[in-house]
Parts: structure tokens; sequence; C-alpha cells
């Protein structure tokens, strides 16, 4: 199911600037991940998604619907997390989300009760009844996350949902939005700069590059399995390349690693033997994939 | 990429070493720093911990803003504190800082340049820039840089005297792939050349990438140094977990619990996860074991060798 | 109760329940405001100063009250209740329209408002007329009191309530004047910054400084100046309305046949504030 749908969208400021310049995509429904450079035009994307500024060509859709003609329709349907700082400092986080359920339509009670619900889902407990202004960074975004889902969105745009969270807390906020998306059965589109996270959550991948689409594809299309064998031993790798090389297994080093080509399943067993016989520590053995930082490192430029 | 090199350290002359002796910190009764005692060598470390553990702290007391309350933080033997002299072998990229938007990146880096009363500042600030690769922008003003051109032209004010010491707190921080990639080239290169290289970060993947090295503090006390893989193996009352995949995982799952260094094994419809004791033992036995079954070992894999395993065990410790 | 264990399903629940419209969401937002101009739902810093201003007025009015019911002594009539208590309706706009404005502005808030069924002129309208209602219950109620006192004493039965109503309700028209004014300068002007601090002083002075030309215009030989003085402040603005409006001559105010011109100067000032705050928040709503 098609989410999100553009067709050829530009947008140029005033002064020459081209934010998005022709981009044409279809979002399907799941987990995906947004990526590109900083200026590449990923934040104009997410305003017109929203309906806070309009293209200057170009047509999107969301859901189906013109963020520009039918604004509150799409934006009913969509929690946004910013990425900067936008939380009062002395209001409680449940009066907080609360209050902005109402202003997404929610009578009363029911905002209470949401936004009750969205500070336990993403992990708030007795907390939430004390200012924000003290809350960890941490607490900040899962607060963020929180008036997201407060009014039952089909869709969250999350901007750098992990910014500023030390590793314990980017994995809890990784292992939240993996749930969102594929427990509560909302899509969720996560800008990330950290690559890393965007395999590990994301199903699909929607790149853009100077306001143009670079690459829209599954995560599974873009980290395929290459045809090269990745071994490591703990001890004796040079030995060991030698001994490969010597079965005929032509041998490339990539740092502690060896390289050898995966023309047929025997390469395997030929690993192992050799590995075996020279009793060395087997470290790792793994057919190499691809990655999506390789979409990435075409480009030379000084001007990043 | 070719870059101008920094004059790499002459043979002969001591490279720097920053030297941390039973320092703590504290303000009041909040212990920022708690005893710590680490040595730093030429070369690219990362400096980790959980946010509010110390790091900027340790950064801001080699940089000498801050004076320890005990013990002594040096480079080279003499005291960061109250010592406007390290500022010639030191350079220090904070994490937040204000660079006047209105300068042009030559112009700023000259600035620097100038502060360090250097004897050629154009030169010095041309050469740094060029190590950036912030040649073709040099005229632009700051505030029409992106996050990265930002950072990269403090790097270059920082590099300018040619410290032989680089402080960098949080450098990625909001730095797209491209951007970032380019500064852990830059870094790595420093490091090779015989730099002593400090940057403290929240995003292992990227420490992982750039160094194995790493000083890990949490709530202010040093939980480990050195590289990362190595202080795994140390940690022998944690089995290594290997994620395991073969031609016959049951036959290979049965043969693996006879094993004296394996602990446990759990068969998954992906495979098998094996703990292993003893790492040395179970290293050697595996490909002699399915060898000896006949089964193709198709894949090995350790599941929590990366730093990021590591470093959450350190913090559970 | 069966024996059987029962998990029961507390994950996520979608809501299937009524979305309310543009009304709802202007209402919420004109509570939320005219709440905080209290400080009710914030911690108890920001509830002493509006309740102080609060209890003053509160005082004078209970005061003119108690001396009403006692002597049968007028202190002052409803419009001089609301032009003597002209500095600390200023001190009171100064200190909350910047917690109605500024402080969203400084947390960042604003991208949460607008990215939801929320437009710049729903915010704009609602923040007026929450500052305007909190401004108006300000002079309202003590206003009411001394009605209460004057009603209750009234020597002529009913016909004296009902005078008196006839006071009370033109004088509730002469404090929305002073709130409307009040709530959209001081509004405009705590909109533009994120520092409360400097939007307070930034109000204070706006009100301070137009005084003096008030003074000077005044002191000038031509009659026009003198009756065109008032323009200038909005103090004066206000009062010369209110002598226009009433036909009475009050504080020395000499407007002479400029009445109507005093009229149209307060409409405009009161549009061109709306209308100026609703384009800055047009363009902050795209940011």
């Amino acid at each position: 199911m098609t989410i999100i749908a553009t067709q050829a969208l530009t947008k140029t400021y005033g002064g020459g600037v081209t934010a998005l310049a022709d981009l044409t995509v279809d979002v399907d429904a799941g987990v995906i991940g947004l990526v590109g450079a900083n200026g590449a035009g990923k934040s104009t994307f997410i305003k017109i998604m929203l309906g806070l500024i309009a293209p200057s060509s170009g047509e999107v859709r969301v859901f189906g619907l013109d963020p520009v003609a039918q604004t509150d329709q799409v934006r009913a349907r969509v929690g946004y997390m910013p990425e900067n700082d936008c939380l009062p400092p002395d209001v409680s986080a449940s009066e907080f989300v609360t209050h902005l359920g109402r202003l997404s339509g929610l009578p009363k009670t029911a905002a209470r009760e949401r936004a009750s619900e969205a500070l336990r889902h993403v992990g708030l407990y007795e907390e939430r009844y004390r200012q924000i202004g003290g809350y960890s960074t941490g607490m900040k975004q899962r607060v963020k996350l929180a008036q997201a889902l407060v009014h039952d969105p089909d869709l969250l745009l999350l901007d750098e949902p992990t910014n500023g969270l030390d590793p314990a807390g980017r994995d809890a906020m990784l292992t939240l939005v993996h749930r969102i998306g594929n427990e509560f059965g909302i899509s969720v589109v996560v800008c990330s700069h950290l690559l890393g996270e965007v395999e590990r959550i994301c199903d699909s991948l929607v790149a853009i590059e100077g306001g143009r689409l670079l690459r829209a594809d599954r995560i599974s299309a873009m980290t395929t399995a290459s045809d090269v064998l990745a071994v490591e031993v703990s001890e004796g790798t040079d030995e060991l390349a030698v001994a490969l090389a010597a079965r005929g297994l032509p041998v490339s080093h990539d740092g502690r690693l060896l390289l050898v080509p995966l023309d047929s399943e025997d390469a395997y067993d030929t690993v192992l033997q050799a590995v075996a016989e020279l009793d060395l520590p087997l470290h790792r053995l793994d057919q190499r994939r691809h990655r999506v930082a390789e979409l990435f490192t075409t480009k030379e430029t000084a001007d990043v | 990429m070719t870059a101008t090199s920094l004059t790499a350290p002459t043979k002969g002359t001591t490279v720097s070493v920053v030297e941390l002796q039973n320092v703590s910190r504290w303000y009041g009764n909040v212990v920022a720093v708690n005893d710590i005692s680490m040595s730093l060598q030429p070369g690219v470390t990362g400096l980790l911990g959980p946010n509010g553990a110390g790091k900027t702290t340790v950064l801001h007391m080699m940089a000498g803003f801050l004076s320890p309350s005990r013990g002594s933080v040096t480079i080279d033997g003499s005291p960061t504190w109250r010592n406007p002299g390290i500022y010639r072998h030191l350079g220090l990229v904070a994490e937040r800082e204000a660079v006047h938007g209105f300068l042009t990146a030559r112009e700023f880096v000259t600035a620097c340049a100038k502060m360090q009363k250097l004897p050629d500042p154009a030169a010095a600030a041309a050469r740094a820039l060029a190590m950036v690769e912030m040649t073709d922008a040099q005229d632009r003003r700051i505030e029409t840089f992106s996050k990265g051109m930002r950072q990269r032209t403090r790097v270059a004010g920082a590099l300018v005297h040619e410290p032989r010491v680089l402080l960098l707190d949080e450098p990625f921080n909001g730095m797209d792939p491209r951007q970032r990639m380019h500064m852990m080239q830059l870094l790595h290169t420093l490091g090779e050349q015989g730099h002593t290289i400090l940057f403290s970060s929240h995003i292992l993947e990227e420490v992982e990438q750039l160094s194995g090295l790493v000083q890990v503090i949490v709530a202010g006390r040093l939980a480990a140094s050195g590289d990362y893989r190595r202080i795994r193996r140390l940690m022998t009352n944690r089995p290594h977990v290997f994620a395991v995949q073969s031609s016959d995982d049951r036959r290979l799952a049965v043969a693996l619990i006879a094993e004296k260094s394996v602990s446990g094994v759990e068969i998954e419809t992906t495979g098998l996860t094996v703990r292993a004791s003893d790492y040395g033992s179970f290293t050697r036995a595996l490909p002699r074991i399915a060898l000896g079954e006949g089964i193709r070992l198709r894949k090995l894999l350790p599941s929590d060798e990366s730093l990021e395993s590591v470093f959450s065990y350190l913090l559970e410790a | 109760m069966s024996e059987a264990g029962v998990i029961h399903d507390i994950g996520y629940q979608r809501y299937d329940g009524p979305r309310l419209g543009r009304g709802a969401v202007l209402a919420a937002l004109y509570q939320h405001g005219l709440r905080a101009s209290f400080g009710l739902g914030r911690p108890a810093k920001s509830k002493i100063f509006p309740w102080m201003v609060a209890g003053i007025v509160l005082l004078v009015a209970v005061i003119d009250a108690g001396v009403r019911a006692r002597t049968g002594i007028v202190l002052f009539d409803y419009y001089q209740f609301d032009d003597t208590l002209t500095w600390l309706i200023i001190f009171f706009v100064a200190i909350i329209a910047p917690e109605l404005v500024s402080r969203d502005m400084r947390s960042g808030v604003l991208p949460l408002y607008f990215s939801r069924p929320v437009r710049a002129a729903d915010y704009v309208g609602a923040k007026a007329a929450a500052l305007v209602t909190a401004v108006w219950l300000l002079l309202g109620v003590p206003q009411l009191i001394m009605f209460l006192s004057a009603a209750f004493t009234t020597k002529t039965g009913m016909r004296g309530v009902w005078h008196e109503a006839g006071n009370l309700i033109p004088g509730w028209g002469y404090s929305l004047l002073w709130a409307v004014i009040f709530a959209s300068l001081s509004l405009l002007i705590a909109s533009l910054t994120g520092k409360r601090a400097f939007a307070a002083g930034g109000i204070v002075a706006v009100f301070l400084m137009s005084t003096p030309v008030v003074g000077v215009l005044n002191v000038l030989p031509s009659t026009t100046a003198h009756n065109l003085s008032g323009l200038v402040s909005p103090m004066t603005l206000v009062n010369g309305i209110g002598i226009w409006l009433r036909g009475k001559v009050d504080m020395g105010l000499d407007i002479g046949q400029l009445g109507p011109v005093y009229g149209i100067e307060a409409f405009c000032l009161v549009s061109a504030c709306l209308l100026l705050l609703l384009a800055r928040y047009r363009k902050v709503a795209s940011l």
C-alpha cells in the first residue's frame, strides 16, 4: 500500500535555492528510512508532507490526500517528532501530551486517556507527572514520541529520533520505533544520519541528494549477499592466507579479515579445512553483504 | 584523498602523551570524575560513556579549562592547568562553540593562527584549510556553511598551529554520512601520522570504524581502556555469544553441547546461538567438530563483540 | 468469574472516537491561554504575580464597596476605577503576554502546534481572546463587586438597581476597551522575542515612552495638538474614547471634537496589531 506518493515534486525558495528537484517516489507502508546530507531536502520534504509549505511544482499525496488542499485531514493522520528541542520546561509530560491531544481534535477525556496510554507505550511511568525541565535527553525524546502518537496517526514522521541519546538510550528508542512500525501497525518515516540504525530497523529506504532522489529501494535489496566470503581468525592470519592460496583460493586482506571469492559452496569447506589443519581459532566466517553506506562512497566533494 | 600532511613529529622528539594520574573532580557533593588514571598514546582513541558520565569534564581538564580537584593532568609531563604554554601543543574542538558567522573560513582560521602567534599565519591557515579540504570554500562566510563544513572549519582552527594533541568533543554530532566519513578519514590520517587524538562520541559504530582503542567512563570512573576486542576477551565471566549457521544445525548442536567450552546452545529457525565459556578453546574446536561430523559451516558471527555489546556489559558491571 | 487465567490485551489501541473540528481546537487553545494567564496548570511561581494583581484590584473594589455601603460616598465610578488602575494593568499584560507568547517561542513548541490542525489565525485568535478575557476579568469582577455593593445599599429599590446596572454595563464596555487595546499591543510586542524579560521590558517601554510625548503635545500652543495628544499613548487613547462616548471630561484630557478620530485610531491600532501578529505566525508556522 502506497502511503506517500510524489510526482516531479519541486520546491525552490526565493534567491534561487532549490530544496527539492523533480522528486518522484512511491513510499510503501512499513518503516522507511529517509537519508541524505544536511540541507539535501529532507526537512523540506517533511514540511511539504505536513502541509506547512506548498510545493513550487509537482504533486504530493499522503494517504491519497493533498497536504496543501486537505491539510487538516492529512495532519490528523500524521504524527511529527521534530529534531530540535520543542518541549516547555515547566509543564508535566502528562499535561503537555494531553494538551496536544486536544489540539489534534480529541475530546478532553479521550485526550487524557490516550495521553496516558501513549506515555505508557513509550516507557514513561511515574516520571510523567514531573516537569519536563528535569528530564534526561532520553526521556524528552520519549515525550516527543508520545505526543506524535497521542492522536493515533497512521504515519509517524520522526526526525533524528536518536539525537543526543547515549548507546543505551539509542538502543531503547530504536527498539521502540521498530515495535511501533511492526506491532502497532503504524507506518514510520525515520530521518537519520546513522546508516547502521537505518539498516537495523527500516524495511525500505529513500535517499535524497541535492534535492533529488538518489535511491529508493527496500533495504533487503540493498543488503544482498555478495559473492565474497569473509574469514577472520584471532591469530595466524598470514599463515591462513598462505594456506588458502595454496589450496587455490585467491585471498585479499581487509583489515583483520581475509576475503575469498565464493565461486562455489566448496569454498566454505576449503576454508574450514585450512583453519582446522592449522589449528587456528576461527572467529568469523560470513558471506559479505552489501551495506547501505555504499550508496554514499561514490561521490567525492569538498562541498560536503 | 590527497591531504597536505601536517609535520609528523620528528624522530627523536617525545611523542605527546597525555596523562591523567588519580584525577578526581568534584563540584560540592557531585563527583564528576572519580579517581581516573589514563595515558593517551599517539593514535586515535575514543572516549565513551553514557550522558553525564564525565567525558566533557575529562576533556576540559585535559584542555586546561578545569583544574582537577585531586591528581594531576599532564601533557608530556607539564600540567595543563594554568599553563598557557600547552596551547602550543594542544587543539580543542568543543561540543558547542559559537563561531562568528560573518567571518569567512579563511579569516577565522587565520585569526586562530594569529592568536597562536604563529610566524606566518596566512600560510598556516592555508595549510590547515587544505588539510580539512576546505580550500575551495574558504572565502565564503561561515554562516553559509553546512554543519559539516562548520565543523571542519573549527577543526582547521584547532589544527592551524600543528598541535601534537587534538581533543574533540562529539565531533560527529549532526553530520550526515558523507561528512562523517570525511572527518573520520581526516582523523585517521592524523592518527597515523603520530598525533594524539581523543574524541568523545555516542555513536559506537563510528568509534568502531575509526579506532579500536577506547576509554570508557561510567559515572565518573574509568571502566575500561584499550582495544575493545581485547576488553571483550577479558570479560571471562561472560560467555561469548556466536551465531552459527550450518548444513545441519541440529546435529552440530548436539556435537557442540558435548564440547567442554560450550555452555549453551539455542536452536532457532535462523540458526544456532552458541554460548562459549572459553573463547580460545571454542574457536579452535568448532572447525574440528564441524569437519569431524561432516557438516558444512556456512556462518560464524560473534554476536556480542561489537563495541555496543562491550559497552553495555561495562555499564552493567 | 471463570477459573481460567486471562491475559488482558493492553497493547496499543487505535482510536475510533470522535475527532472534533477547528472550533474545539480553538476552544482548547483559548482555555489553555486563559488558565496560563492566571498561572493555573503551572508551577506555583507563576501564580504569584497574576493573583497578586487580582488581589490588589479586588481590594480596591472592596474598599470602594465598603466605603459606599457605610457612608454612601462614591470614591470612584466604574470608569475612574479602570483609569486609576492603568499602570497595574500595564504591568499585568507586560508579564502575562510574554507568558502566553514568548514562552512558546523560546521552548520551540510551535512546530508541534502547527503540525496539527492549528492555523496561525487560530493560534493568534485564541491567545488574543485569552488575554483580553483575562484583563477584562481583572477589571470586570471588581466592577461587579462595586455594583453589588451599590445594588444592595441602594435606597431606591429595584429602580436603583437597574440604574446601577445601567452604569455597570458601559463600565464593563470600558474595561473591554482597555482589554482589547492593551492585549493586542502587548501580544504583538511579546511575539517579537522569545525572552520573557525582554518582552516585558519592551511592553513597559512602549507604554512608558509614549506618555511624555502626550505631555509635549499638550504644551504646544495649538488646540489641535492638545486634542490629538491623546492619540500617541495607548492609555490616553482609551481615555479619549471613553470621553468621546460618554461626553464627559476626565483626567484633564481635552479632545475637542476629535472623538471619532480616537475611535478610528483604536480600531486601526487593534487591527494592525492582530494582522501583524497573524503575519508573524504565518511565517513562523512554515519554518
